[in-house]
């Protein structure tokens, strides 16, 4: 579990990292395509006035003259209800003042944060809110949950911080604003950055928990999402496939049943017709079932749904799976679907000639192993099939991993949580 | 989904009313006495871990600078660890809190070895609340243990005082007990006429009355100590419910997806096979025997229907089409129309809200309105809809006969379970001889 | 009789082509979503040769939800004098009410189940072409549950309860005598007794009584 969540963790880091990165990337093509716009147009007319800054560089002066009065504010506000709450906590009124306080702390931060995302492009995730369920059991509960909170109590101390540091850059930007034109950019990067340092040291959800609470809810909004639309996938399925044939077949019925005894040709030709939509609708529903949950998985279990998997596939698949007993439905269920599209992915575009599908346990993990000799080149980009399934097993804090260089074999790992059957 | 409902009407035991009010029953009460109990065994508890936890650490610290000091004080936050274990079952036990085991200790990015073990032990905030507590326990416990053994034996002494009165003049050789004797300043006062022993047991009675809520009021702050300082964090425990709850979400897909493979098996694929062999025997029948093919063609006709009939039944089972047509208003009055009690449906929400949450908030109702007309014997029924601060609010009322509770195993509990696993909450009250009015709440996604 | 068919399914579109051709109806055009069907008949419209029945699927491209009860409202305003037919694989009591809006003229809405009852179904497509109107019997009986009126309701005999549901699907009174396998005439005092119990004014003509009977429910 903690290796699985560490693990994730670094790739949500990188995940978050990519994206700043393209942030910087594209504002660096501007430039380069304005001067490059420059040059080409030199000759025939004048570039078009324009700021000597890019608007990044704007918005982080905006941001640093914006320091003196949120850090006026911020510092006003923290020390008046610290005083006021520390020095009545004697008595019993202090103790609400200073959790009313607290609240106001948090909403201080949340304004901060906002204002990082907005001219320093820093995305910070909310700090978790005050669990639910103090709320509505009392007031002591609240006040209790609400006086420990660390997320307030580090805000309060960005409150205190930042006054003379506020001040300065104010200041220190204000004079190269007047009078240091060419190192406002440097000094606005350097000192926004400590900034950043600043929001993302103390106004972050900092803790290992947290950041495994905003994964969690979010791997639950996953999870629910999915199996909404899963059920809607089915609907629309049997409505436009057994459904529709259903349909035609009834009415061909009623109509041969018309004409059975006055015109037995025709009837007999309609009757095969209709024999004929039967056995599809039969086929499709059929289809449509194993794809919901084959039966043969409840029966049987991995091994024998995989071998048929692996028989239904245009590749010779070898399937080992190498289980003492065996898992939770719904790990079950997963694992199956995971390698049943890994399977048809490399029927499909891997132009493979052999394929291998292994199954095994390790401690308190399920392990899938598909390994295919085809072109490679497979990968977990978003948009391709491969991403939908990295992103279902992350959300049972699974794991999925492509090994697939250009030119092959491609080798694709997935972890699963173990779970028995009598825990699950 | 088949679940049981039958179990959650009629069962209203232990709802008794009791005929003897709370002020006289406490002091008699099981729970006084346990909590007297716990506070008894505090005070020795108590030391042993005030004792250890002190020593220990000091220890530790003192001996830092060596190398010894960071196996001792690890083995102090072990030993806390492990009285704070005894103190929860003890809590548990007498005091009847609920209070789950805090995270074990876990080397981080999943390192093994004793010395990250050991890095984590010392940096868990949970090991140095346990010091916390044994340091803060001690003088409460002094103090919870004293006022409780005082008030407790001497009111009993007190009202007890007529049943073993006569014991000082036979035994003792005084007319009554002794009150404000001072050395050197005469005898004080015997109690031993009528009255002043009526007055006796009276105070007595009064401190024997009083001294249950004195108990349970200090119980409470036991309780909170041991819950505040002892149990799992918050975000601990929001980590572990959002895993339990990712659990439930998950089992219950599946369950649902083998829930609709079993019924379309069971329902409309294995009419389909009839059928298929119904048309195959009248089309070799056509031409020998035109009545007899008329007869199956006739018959495959009807089956064909009946299977029809049943993929729409199972269809609006999986998600009704309307749900993602027109929303939840609609969903929910096309579904009080097919209700076989009159229901009257009022939707009033600013926008439509995610798929998934529009979909839990159908079927919830769905169930519950199927509880109703199943079960409840009601004559009519009331279902609103409303959105109230980022929550999306369902009320189902009906005027049954009541009695529904979500007591383990029963379809409500299983409707609870579903909805707590997406921070929702379902509340049931149902008074025996009705009416249920139950008020379920999800979170609003747009 | 002329006919536009909307069914997204090949197969469906095909069948239904077939039976109503089968029965001597001219199948005009047949088209695979709303707004071909909205621009086949607006296209029929301007040549003059407006067909006297639309029959549409309720789910089709590009949405797949309610594109078919969406364009008969829509076509159902433009041309007053058009019926509609609306096929669906679930009837929703909601739908029937949006398609009643304005004027119960020449509207169906079934179940796409009641093509099996070949003739019945015909005969449902040629009575709302005739301005007539064919409700499914599962939408009726959830007017009939839904209906705010359950106590005058409760005060029907069982018999008259059924010829009021046969009445407000569509039927005249002699399909109703049909159905029952009773006579006319006893429909007849049927109906009367029924529309006293209902404090509905006595009319004359099939039509005008199924909407008396829609109205009714509906209120």
């Amino acid at each position: 579990m903690t290796a699985s969540s560490a693990a994730r963790s670094t790739s949500s880091t990188s995940h978050t990292s990519p994206s700043s990165h393209s942030i910087a990337n594209s504002s660096f093509g501007d430039e380069a395509r304005d001067g490059a716009g420059d040059g080409a147009a030199g000759g025939d007319r004048l570039p078009p006035a324009r700021f000597a800054f890019g608007a990044r560089t704007w918005k982080e002066v905006a941001h640093l003259l914006l320091n003196l009065p949120e850090a006026l504010a911020g510092f006003l506000y923290v020390s008046l209800w610290l005083y006021a709450g520390v020095l009545t906590s004697l008595t019993v009124i202090g103790l609400p003042l200073l959790a009313v306080g607290l609240m106001g702390a948090r909403a201080l931060g949340r304004l901060e944060r906002r204002r990082a995302r907005a001219l320093l492009g820093l995305r910070i995730e909310e700090p978790s809110p005050l669990s639910r369920q103090s709320r509505g059991q009392g007031f002591f509960p609240w006040l209790w949950t609400t006086l420990k909170d660390p997320v307030a109590w580090r805000t309060t101390l960005y409150g205190f911080i930042r006054l003379p540091w506020g001040v300065l850059t104010f200041a220190l930007t204000l004079c190269l604003l007047l009078v240091g034109w060419p190192l406002l950019g440097y000094a606005a990067r350097g000192m926004t950055n400590l900034d950043r340092a600043m929001v993302r040291g103390l106004l972050s959800p900092s803790s290992e928990l947290e950041r495994r609470i905003a994964e969690l809810e979010e791997d639950r909004g996953v999870v629910v999402d999915t199996a909404a639309a899963d059920l809607r996938r089915i609907e629309r399925d049997l409505h436009d496939g057994a459904q529709a044939r259903l349909v035609a077949l009834a009415m061909g019925l009623g109509l041969a049943k018309e004409k059975v005894l006055e015109d037995p040709e025709a009837a007999a030709r309609m009757v095969d017709e209709a024999h004929g939509e039967v056995k599809l609708a039969l086929q499709e529903l059929r289809d449509l079932a194993r794809g919901i949950h084959p039966a043969v998985l409840t029966d049987r279990g991995l091994d024998a749904a995989l071998s048929s998997v692996a028989a239904r596939c245009t590749v010779p698949v070898s399937v080992s799976v190498d289980l003492a007993e065996r898992p939770a439905p719904a790990i079950e269920g997963i694992a199956y679907f995971t390698v049943s599209e890994l399977l048809q992915n490399i029927s499909k575009h891997s132009r493979a000639r052999t394929a291998e599908v292994e199954l095994w346990r390790k401690d308190r993990r399920l392990l899938i192993q598909v390994r295919d000799d085809g072109r490679g080149g497979a990968s977990t980009d978003s948009g391709s099939g491969l991403a939908g399934l990295a992103e279902r097993l992350g959300s049972v804090d699974g794991l999925f991993e492509v090994d697939s260089p250009p030119g092959g074999p491609t080798v694709v790992t997935a972890e699963l949580p173990w779970r028995g059957r009598t825990a699950g | 989904m088949a679940m049981d409902y039958g179990r959650d009407y009629g069962r209203a035991e232990a709802r008794r009313a009791h005929r003897v009010p709370a002020v006289l029953r406490a002091p008699l009460e099981g729970r006084t006495w346990r909590e007297f109990l716990y506070l008894l065994l505090s005070l020795p508890m108590a030391v042993l871990t005030f004792s250890f936890a002190v020593t220990m650490t000091t220890a530790g610290v003192a001996m830092l600078i060596t190398f010894v000091g960071v196996p001792v004080l690890a083995a102090a936050l072990v030993g806390v660890r492990a009285l704070g274990a005894v103190e929860r079952a003890r809590a548990r036990s007498l005091l009847k809190l609920e209070i789950s085991e805090p995270e074990p200790v876990r080397a981080p990015n999943g390192k093994r070895g004793l010395m990250p073990w050991v890095g984590a032990l010392l940096k868990s905030g949970v090991s140095w609340r346990h010091v916390l507590y044994a340091l803060l326990h001690l003088p409460w416990a002094i103090g919870a243990f004293t006022v409780s053994v005082v008030m407790w034996s001497v009111g009993w002494a007190l009202f007890l005082y007529p049943a073993y009165w006569w014991m000082y003049p036979t035994w003792w050789g005084q007319p009554g007990m002794q009150i404000g004797a001072e050395p050197g300043h005469g005898a004080g006062l015997f109690v031993d006429n009528p009255f002043e022993i009526g007055v006796t047991c009276a105070a007595g009675l009064a401190l024997v009355l009083a001294t249950p809520w004195v108990i349970r009021g200090l119980a409470s702050v036991d309780r909170l100590m041991v819950s505040a300082l002892l149990g799992p964090s918050r975000l601990a425990e929001r980590v572990w419910e959002l895993e339990e709850d990712r659990g439930v979400v998950v089992d219950t897909a599946a369950a649902d997806l083998r829930r609709i493979e079993r019924d379309l098996h069971d329902g409309a694929q294995a009419r389909l096979v009839a059928l298929a062999m119904d048309l195959g025997l009248a089309k070799e029948k056509l031409e020998e025997d035109p009545e007899a093919a008329a007869r199956m063609v006739d018959e495959a006709h009807g089956e064909v229907k009946l299977a029809l009939q049943e993929l729409r039944d199972l269809a609006r089972g999986i998600h009704p089409a309307i749900l993602t047509d027109r929303g939840l208003g609609p969903a929910l009055s096309a579904l009080a129309a097919r209700c076989t009690v009159p229901v009257q449906a009022e939707v009033d929400l600013p926008a439509r809200p995610a798929a998934a949450i529009e979909g839990i908030a159908y079927f919830t109702v769905s169930e519950l309105l199927q509880n109703i007309s199943k079960h409840s014997g009601a004559r009519s029924a009331r279902v609103d809809v409303w959105h109230s601060s980022g929550r999306l609010m369902l009320q189902v009322w009906d005027d049954g006969r009541g009695g529904a509770s979500t007591a383990g195993g029963s379809g409500l509990a299983g409707l609870a379970e579903r909805l707590g696993s997406v921070d929702g909450l379902l509340v049931v009250d149902s008074p025996e001889g009705g009416p249920t009015t139950v008020t379920a709440e999800l979170p609003w996604r747009g | 009789m002329r006919v536009v068919i909307a069914e997204d399914s090949v197969l469906l579109r095909e069948g239904l082509t077939r039976l109503l051709t089968d029965r001597g109806h001219d199948v005009v055009a047949g088209v695979g979503d709303g707004e071909a069907l909205i621009k086949a008949i607006r296209e029929l419209a301007d040549e003059g040769a407006l067909p006297d029945v639309v029959v549409a699927d309720v789910r089709m491209p590009p949405t797949h939800t309610d594109e078919g009860v969406r364009a008969a409202v829509q076509l159902r305003k433009e041309h007053p004098g058009l019926g509609v037919l609306v096929l669906s694989q679930y009837v929703e009591e909601q739908y029937a009410t949006e398609l009643l809006a304005g004027s119960s003229t020449g509207v169906g809405y079934l179940l796409k189940d009641r093509v099996a009852e070949v003739r019945e179904f015909v005969d449902a497509v040629v009575r709302v072409a005739r301005g007539g109107t064919a409700l499914d019997p599962e939408v009726v009986a959830q007017l009939l549950g839904r209906s705010r009126k359950q106590d005058v309701l409760a005060g029907l005999t069982p018999r008259e309860r059924e010829v009021l549901g046969l009445m407000a699907e569509g039927r005249t009174n002699s399909a109703v005598a049909k159905q029952l396998v009773v006579s006319d005439g006893a429909v007849e005092k049927h109906v009367s007794n029924i529309f006293l119990k209902l404090g509905l004014s006595p009319s004359d003509g099939d039509h005008r009584r199924v909407l008396a009977v829609l109205t009714y429910l509906r209120s």
